[in-house]
């Protein structure tokens, strides 16, 4: 396997920047997600690592191979590169364990078998290998996509929205699975999301997306506690968002006081998870609606005419009023 | 490193062999056409004067005959698969393949069959002649056109969206107007252009009814007035009609094309008419069957049986079987690889389709021609001798896959079509080359609908007679040309025999064609074939 690295890529379609300058790595073994909503770009970034497209600037790397540049593309057929589909593109007349064994051919028959048996145990379905994809379920589908990416041995493996279309717990499941798979294969991954969820599950590494340019690129926990920028934070949960103005390194909200002691003194921005906020039994902020958000509550609260989220465990008793405390981990200042 | 050794190209695309195969086929379609344009441009000889009249009547007889027998051919065909493939009546599963049948017969065969059912020694009160009876004759020999096509795009319709539009309260009246049809409406449009451009290039029956059609007014100004430049001339106009009438048809499937949709099949769900409508839908395929079909067929028969003289076709019969496989293979070969490249790469390959459409679109004496022209030129060059068998042959066989190339690469490319914009890009990744790509992945899930196009070719050159005429080898009969000689004497008793053989000839790959288009769809078939332990509960 190969790290993958993306210097100054740029991409337009038709005149419309798709990615503008995109720079980044995808560490040897580990799997870094690539998390932004549609239209951020993170599928071209797949299609241009894979070679199914060319870049306008910039250069692709694999490992320390040049791959892609304006000048030259190295085609998708030569790059050692696995892929596993939205859509998983199984050939549809092709059984599960032809399906794996099709970029084995280099081996022999038998020896492509054996593989390609190993691969579809290793996602726990070698009882499967006669089936046909239209015979499959959507995640046993994935799975067969998953094996045959991996078979031929690949630099890196991309994953593009491996998990949509399939319902919650299969789709837990199933990442817990692909987590364990990939783990085992130590295998450079570039997974593609925009369920923030999934991204932060998964990933080694996250870059965060929006509009062709990476926002941020970091650990989960960097990502998480120390955002960017306000559209990095929203990129991993819901974010409540106060203009205000920062002095003594502080933002004072009607909630309370957000810390920022390296802003200086003016108008600032501060942004605060909805899981970053306590409540407690109080009076400084009145309770509008409570909703069940999954292990959750969601709790709509207001002071001073401003609205906020909060998710606090489910079921909690809360009156009409609260007080409320904000958590440093999950709370943020920027100058506008 | 291994990026200076790899050809790669600017965009991506790998510069390979199928592109090139695909550029030469393109090239050996498209001659003949270019040179009727090439020759009717060329200075004239003083015959251009003829044009005009003959000229004016063939465009206004042609586009009457493609409006009321086109029209008719694209009515019938759309109903009759939209009956078969979604809706429960009785006898449906025989219609099936029943409402195929009329492929076998060319224009002119039905049009010999139907003069002499209703005239000379005939029963019925009727005539079927004249411009009415032309289009009669083309609407109920050249519905399978559209029926097959249509029919193979309701089959490709993902069930999902079919339910998902009965989920939302929708009739079946309405199922077919607002979902399947447009859902359906590449496959109309493509089988629809088939059925016109077969009108257009129909020379036998315009002839047989005396109508002035673009075709008959080529072969009059050749002939009649002695003006090959003429005939040409009429000819590049009927060519260019053709190319404006494809842009347009071309821009509506453009328009309607969308990704294959879901690989995960099911049966299609079916609606089970009523008693009456279903009566109604039997005996609207009954009609069909019969007047495209059975009707001519079995007066050929008994003509044949009371005048045949076996001695008189047994040559024909063999000249004409060995031309068609032949020649059906030649033009698979090319269609194939220009489908194949048209699917996978840009520009250049939709100009291969083109250029296929385009040749497919002239009538089968004008190709004849452009190729005889193209074989004078390298004559009087000293490239090649006279035109002696082997030579004529090989004109022959030019001018089908000119001619036919559009014809294989249409069913071709719409079970491409079929295939997920993923898989290409799924092979490319697991490190197969353009061959390894074609021969695992596009045409084994082309396969059946490589397997009609075959047999959609075979028929087409066993029909073809205007081509034939023309360039076949000295004292080379085949059935067409010695139907065409005897019913221009009006010797229409004479006329059964050959006729009633180019009949059956087509019906033979016929009833095999219509198991090939049932295993179009690929999970049905293999649902059936292996029934596996089901472990996913879908």
């Amino acid at each position: 396997m190969s790290s993958v690295t993306l210097t100054g890529v740029a991409r337009s379609y038709k005149g419309a920047r798709a990615l503008d300058a995109i720079s980044l790595t995808a560490p040897e073994g580990k799997v870094l997600a690539l998390l932004g909503p549609s239209g951020s770009g993170k599928s071209t970034i797949l299609r241009l690592i894979a070679g199914l497209e060319a870049v306008d600037a910039g250069e692709i790397l694999i490992g320390d191979e040049l791959v892609s540049t304006h000048a030259r593309t190295l085609p998708a057929e030569q790059r050692r590169i696995g892929m596993v589909f939205q859509d998983y593109s199984l050939f549809p007349h092709l059984t599960a364990a032809a399906n794996v064994g099709f970029g084995l051919d280099k081996l022999d028959r038998a020896e492509r078998e054996e593989k390609a048996l190993y691969w579809l145990d290793r996602v726990g379905l070698k009882h499967r290998a006669h089936a046909f994809p239209h015979e499959l379920s959507g995640g046993e589908q994935q799975r067969v996509a998953l094996a045959r990416a991996l078979a031929p041995a690949p630099r890196a493996v991309l994953l593009d929205e491996p998990f949509s279309g399939l319902d919650p717990v299969q789709r837990a499941e199933l990442r817990d699975a692909t987590i364990a798979t990939l783990a085992e294969a130590k295998t450079t991954t570039l997974f593609v999301t925009h369920d923030a969820e999934d991204a932060l599950q998964v990933a080694d590494r996250l870059a965060i997306l929006k509009t062709g340019r990476v926002l941020q690129e970091g650990t989960p926990r960097e990502a998480y506690e120390h955002p960017a920028s306000i559209d990095a934070a929203a990129a991993l949960g819901p974010v409540n968002v106060f203009d205000g103005h920062a002095e003594n390194g502080a933002v004072t909200t009607p909630f309370g006081a957000v810390r920022a002691p390296a802003l200086p003194a003016g108008p600032a921005r501060a942004g605060v998870r909805a899981e970053a906020l306590r409540l407690n039994p109080g009076t400084s902020a009145r309770v509008l609606d409570v909703r069940p958000h999954g292990a959750h509550d969601l709790v709509r609260i207001e002071a001073k005419g401003v609205v906020w989220r909060a998710l606090v465990p489910a079921r909690a008793q809360l009156g009409d009023q609260v007080d409320v405390e904000i958590q440093p981990a999950g709370a943020f200042a920027f100058s506008d | 490193m291994a990026l200076d050794a790899a050809p790669a190209q600017r965009r991506g695309l790998a510069f390979d062999g199928v592109a090139i195969a695909a550029a030469v086929a393109t090239l050996i379609c498209a001659a003949p056409a270019l040179a009727v344009i090439g020759f009717a441009l060329a200075p004239g000889d003083g015959g251009a004067n003829f044009g005009g009249e003959l000229l004016r009547d063939g465009a206004l007889g042609t586009f009457a005959l493609m409006l009321v027998g086109g029209g008719g051919a694209i009515l019938f065909g759309a109903a009759a698969a939209w009956l078969v493939s979604l809706c429960g009546f009785p006898g449906r599963s025989a219609f099936e393949w029943l409402l195929v049948l009329p492929l076998a017969a060319p224009s002119y065969v039905l049009a010999y069959s139907y003069a002499s059912f209703t005239w000379a020694g005939g029963w019925s009160p009727i005539e079927v002649r004249g411009f009415w009876g032309a289009a009669f004759v083309y609407a109920v020999g050249l519905y399978p056109y559209v029926y097959l096509a249509a029919r193979a795009a309701f089959a490709s319709q993902s069930a999902c969206a079919l339910e998902a539009a009965r989920t939302l309260g929708v009739s079946p009246g309405k199922l077919f107007r607002r979902v399947a049809l447009p859902m359906a409406r590449p496959g109309i449009a493509a089988g629809g252009a088939l059925a016109l451009m077969e009108i257009a290039a129909d020379y036998g029956a315009a002839q047989h009814f005396g109508l002035t059609t673009l075709s008959t007014a080529i072969f009059r100004a050749w002939y009649a007035h002695q003006s090959l430049h003429g005939a040409l001339q009429i000819a590049a106009v009927l060519l260019l009609a053709a190319l404006a009438f494809l842009m347009i048809e071309r821009r509506a499937r453009g328009r309607a094309s969308f990704a294959g949709g879901s690989t995960r099949w099911r049966p299609l769900p079916r609606y089970q008419l009523s008693s009456l409508a279903g009566a109604a839908a039997t005996a609207f395929c009954v009609a069909l069957v019969t007047l495209g079909a059975l009707l001519p067929l079995g007066w050929l028969a008994r003509l044949a049986l009371l005048h045949a003289n076996l001695g008189d076709v047994v040559q024909p019969f063999v000249n004409t079987i060995m031309l068609a496989t032949l020649g059906a293979l030649v033009t698979l070969v090319l269609a194939s690889a220009i489908a194949v490249a048209a699917r996978r790469a840009t520009g250049a390959g939709k100009a291969s389709l083109f250029a296929a459409a385009m040749g497919y679109a002239a009538p089968g004496a004008v190709i004849a021609m452009g190729a005889l022209a193209l074989f004078a030129v390298a004559r009087e060059a000293g490239w090649i001798g006279g035109l002696g068998t082997g030579l004529a042959l090989a004109a022959l066989f030019w001018c089908y896959a000119a001619r036919f190339a559009a014809a294989g690469v249409g069913p071709i490319d719409a079970g491409l079509a079929r295939l997920s914009k993923g898989l290409d890009a799924s092979a490319r990744m697991l490190g197969a080359g353009p061959w390894r790509r074609l021969a695992r992945i596009d045409l084994p899930i082309a396969a059946p609908s490589i397997a009609a196009a075959a047999l959609i070719l075979f028929v087409e050159i066993v029909k073809e007679l205007p081509a034939t005429l023309i360039l076949r080898p000295f004292d080379f009969d085949t059935l067409a040309v010695r139907a065409h000689s005897y019913a221009s004497d009006e010797r229409l008793l004479e006329a059964a025999a050959p006729s009633l053989l180019i009949f059956l000839a087509g019906l033979l790959p016929i009833l095999v064609l219509t198991r090939g288009i049932t295993r179009a769809r690929a999970g049905l078939r293999r649902a059936e074939a292996a029934p596996a332990p089901q472990a996913g509960a879908r």
